[in-house]
């Protein structure tokens, strides 16, 4: 038997699915179980597995529910990429495999691990929890159900795509921050703080942001893009993250924060030369006594070892700086009139 | 552990409903969701075309009325009046009320919420968020139960009622992270755990695990199931997959198309068209099937839907999420081609007999949405009343739970019970001799359901049908759990599943044979009209020393009386 569609017979193919195992029970550690089945075209990377559970290893487990790319519940790393196994195809994955005719199937990563391609989810509940990622209606409980708020089109717009969202974790398996800090906000609970974020029918936008901008929140993102490449709905989540960074500027200063003053000193520095000056950025962002006490000790071992030269005292502007600077503020406007069009 | 005033199994959209209502009418209970996944995968999601109400915000001259009448004609006169009056009556405030609460309605020109046609409805009123309705409805459900503090047991597998004289003590269940079975002593138990069409299996658009277990246990603690022959066939599934093309692709301006790219409807509802009710609509795909005007492929016969006329905005804009399935799972781009459809089961009409508040004969236990049965869709549900159905008396059966809780006190569930419940569900692990495979039995189910208690039925279908469920169940009493850990054992969890729609699929069976006429979804070929004077009648299915046993319930009438169905 194979696992077919009966639609497309012209192609057949023997692929090794390399499945990630691991019982807490009995496995001290986990390891790669390979099983081989002849695939045709059109299948998907799930049901591959369900043939493998069902036909050759009933022990394999592995979360599946719509089967249809909108519950959310099988996201897992087919060879190192996050994704919904029902919505993979295999013989995409295996165009782009490394290794030819191999498939590599393992859980989600920056989430405990439970069992095999399962992880506990309840790390990012518990997030949502924390950042209020539910509407907090301006209108009291008592009233509700007799009228409509009227939202326009526009700011229906600005939420819908956030929407799409399924808590899939792909993102939060992808994010680098959170490779590296567990407690960090994560993409998926960020989009959904931007989406009641920009709801006018939410009261606690404030009080939301105040949580943002704390210690593992909004400012710790690197922009490395790995959520929003990475998102089976195609949602353009940094431009969520950007979106409340911007806001909290807008709403609490430039000053309120290290990661808003490492903005503004960003902005300075490109305005300015073009470029980045590196050398008081920690100072800019940080101030001095903490760039003293944490950075300059690593920065001056790293400068004796080579591991990066010292930063030059002056920097020069970059060349063609005056058109770059007229550039540079017609795009700030463009960006400030953007919002004041959506905040009416 | 300490006993609960509420349990509600099922965190899908009427379970969770359920809880915010249950909190809201009284604060200081101590209420449980269970559910098998995270709430947020309940197949609520998948909804995607929308949910009815009366709000005229496209149709001005709509009103509750026409909905009440739409819903009752659409039931074939099967559903009780006063439960579609409560359901169409209460439709516009809990629309309202979602909205309130944050719902991401599409919008109209004039900002309020946005509507559109819908199958057997007399004016626009289906109330939508683009094609993903259902999943934002969820989202929102869940958001706010998290924003109450609802307590939530996720990854638990309900076993059964532990029943004590005519009551329940509570509820046993399985939990899936540890494998242990855990009591869940309450005074209220509310069934929310969705529908049973998955038991057609490649022939059905529901998720793995709308099993009916909420049904099955029920069903087993001798609490009656009600109209289980009633199973809806979605006109549009997908050829491959048997996944869903919602109704609103034809509401949005879809055309059905055989062969000869004939507009074929015109010969089945030369008014509606497209638009016809569901029952209607299925059974004249599958007649063009059956006359040699489907298309064929070896992946069975087929008709095309055709969105290509629509244009590439409004199929991006109303209908992305069709297109993004389309394109996965049959490799076709609607802007470009036809989809390829055939009918698909899709929804249970049947499910647990209940009042219209939700309540079961057995005291204390209520069941709400696609698990119960109150009749609000009778033989026949329309599109955009199943969301509908879900908020509204979910809602209901959290605020009569909270109600009614004080009147109860908690039973107790003992030990030895949990140990016997343990050995039952392990017994399977380690059989000896020859056993069976999960697999080979579940696809038997799904195939033998499909072709003697589908679409078209009749007698010597239906009996064969009924002999092979018969073996089915022998042969499950031998089936083998090749997973013998504790943790997380899928396995194990897919082996209960297949053992409540082994229960449930003999009422679906027994109901259909029984009822000798056509009605609603229900078609027999050898009793091909509607009898009112036998048949306008509910039937109850209720298990009796292991065997289904048969009895009937009256249909509610009310402002409207018996009439013809055509469209």
């Amino acid at each position: 038997m194979t696992v077919s569609t009966d639609q497309h017979k012209e192609g057949k193919k023997d692929v090794t699915f390399r499945v990630f195992r691991f019982n807490p029970q009995v496995d001290s550690k986990p390891y790669f179980d390979d099983y081989t089945i002849p695939v045709e075209r059109g299948v998907t990377v799930l049901r591959s597995l369900n043939y493998i559970k069902e036909h050759i290893d009933g022990s394999v487990s592995f979360r599946a529910f719509c089967q249809a790319g909108i519950c959310g519940s099988c996201g897992m790393r087919v060879n190192g990429l996050s994704q919904l196994a029902c919505t993979t195809q295999v013989w995409d994955v295996l165009a782009k495999s490394r290794e030819p005719g191999i498939i590599k199937v393992e859980p989600l990563r920056n989430l405990p691990l439970i069992k095999d391609l399962i992880v506990d989810m309840d790390p990012l509940v518990d997030k949502m929890k924390h950042y209020a990622n539910w509407v907090d209606s301006t209108m009291p409980e008592a009233q509700m159900g007799k009228k409509e708020f009227l939202i326009s089109e526009e700011e229906f717009l600005r939420y819908d795509k956030a929407t799409d969202c399924i808590l899939c974790a792909s993102c939060v398996s992808e994010c680098s921050i959170l490779r590296a800090n567990k407690e960090y906000v994560s993409p998926a609970v960020l989009l959904k703080s931007y989406r009641m974020n920009v709801d006018s029918r939410d009261s606690m936008h404030e009080q939301r942001l105040a949580e943002l901008v704390k210690d593992h929140g909004v400012w710790d993102c690197t922009h490395c893009y790995r959520c929003q490449e990475s998102c089976v709905k195609s949602i353009p989540i940094m431009d969520a993250i950007h979106g409340i960074r911007e806001d909290a500027i807008e709403s609490r200063g430039k000053n309120d924060t290290s990661g808003s003053k490492h903005a503004e000193a960003f902005m300075t520095d490109i305005e300015k030369k073009g470029k980045l000056v590196e050398a008081t950025l920690p100072i800019r962002t940080n101030g001095v006594v903490w760039t003293m006490q944490n950075l300059l000790p690593m920065a001056m071992k790293m400068i004796m070892k080579r591991r990066t030269p010292p930063p030059p005292p002056l920097v020069k502007s970059v060349k063609g700086i005056k058109i770059f600077r007229t550039m540079f503020r017609e795009m700030t406007e463009h960006v400030k009139q953007d919002h004041k069009s959506h905040k009416k | 552990m300490k006993p609960f005033d509420i349990v509600i199994v099922g965190g899908g959209g009427a379970g969770l409903y359920a809880a915010m209502e249950a909190m809201k009418t009284n604060p200081a209970l101590n209420i449980a969701v269970l559910s098998k996944v995270y709430p947020n995968r309940s197949h609520t999601s998948a909804a995607q075309g929308g949910a009815n109400a009366a709000l005229g915000n496209k149709a001005k001259d709509d009103t509750v009325e026409m909905h009440i009448f739409d819903t009752i004609k659409g039931s074939d006169y099967l559903a009780d009046q006063d439960a579609v009056d409560v359901l169409c009556s209460e439709a516009p405030k809990i629309i309202r009320e979602l909205e309130n609460m944050g719902t991401p309605w599409s919008r109209m020109d004039d900002n309020t919420i946005a509507q559109r046609p819908f199958g057997g409805a007399g004016r626009p009123r289906c109330c939508y968020c683009s094609d993903k309705t259902g999943h934002t409805i969820l989202q929102t459900l869940y958001e706010q139960c998290l924003k109450k503090g609802v307590i939530f047991f996720n990854e638990y597998f309900a076993l059964n009622l532990s029943v004590g004289g005519s009551r329940s003590n509570g509820l046993i269940a399985m939990n899936m992270k540890t494998g242990k079975v855990e009591a869940f002593p309450a005074k209220t138990v509310i069934f929310a755990t969705g529908g049973y069409a998955k038991m057609y299996w490649n022939r059905s658009s529901n998720a793995a695990g709308n099993t009916g277990d909420g049904q099955a246990i029920a069903y087993r603690a001798g609490i009656a199931l009600k109209d289980m022959e009633f199973v809806q066939f979605h006109p549009t599934g997908l050829r491959k997959s048997g996944l869903l093309v919602t109704e609103g692709a034809r509401g949005e301006g879809g055309y059905l198309l055989n062969k000869d790219g004939e507009r074929f409807m015109a010969r089945y509802a030369p008014e509606k068209m497209e638009l016809g009710p569901r029952d209607l609509v299925s059974r004249s795909l599958e007649t063009e099937i059956l006359q040699g005007r489907g298309f064929d492929s070896p992946a069975g016969k087929y008709l095309h839907l055709d969105l290509t006329h629509l244009g590439a905005d409004l199929i991006k804009s109303r209908l992305p999420q069709i297109r993004e399935m389309s394109m996965n799972f049959e490799g076709v781009d609607p802007i470009e081609e036809p989809i390829p459809v055939r009918p698909t089961a899709h929804y249970s009409m049947g499910g647990i007999d209940t009042d219209n508040q939700t309540r079961t004969v057995m005291e204390g236990v209520y069941a709400a949405g696609e698990c119960g049965c109150v009749s609000v869709h009778g033989a026949n549900r329309l599109g955009g009343n199943s969301l509908l159905d879900i908020l509204v008396f979910g809602r209901i059966a959290g605020r009569t739970a909270a109600e009614e809780a004080g009147k109860f006190t908690p039973g107790t569930i003992s030990e030895a019970e949990l140990a016997a419940q343990f050995e039952e569900i392990r017994g399977g692990m380690h059989p000896s001799g020859r056993y069976e495979r999960y697999g080979e039995l579940r696809e038997a189910l799904g195939q033998t359901l499909a072709l003697n208690v589908g679409i078209f039925r009749e007698s010597s279908l239906l009996q064969k049908g009924i002999s092979e469920i018969a073996v089915l169940k022998e042969r499950f009493k031998k089936v083998r759990i090749s997973d013998s850990s504790d943790v997380f054992n899928t396995n194990l969890m897919q082996v209960l599943e297949l053992k409540n729609m082994l229960d449930l699929a003999e009422t679906v069976a027994a109901g259909a044979y029984a009822r000798q006429e056509s009605r609603g979804s229900h078609t027999r070929i050898d009793f091909p009209v509607r009898d009112d004077s036998n048949w306008h009648k509910h039937t109850l299915a209720t298990l009796v020393k292991g065997n289904v046993t048969l009895g009937e319930k009256p249909v509610t009438m009310g402002r409207y009386e018996l009439q013809e169905r055509t469209y």
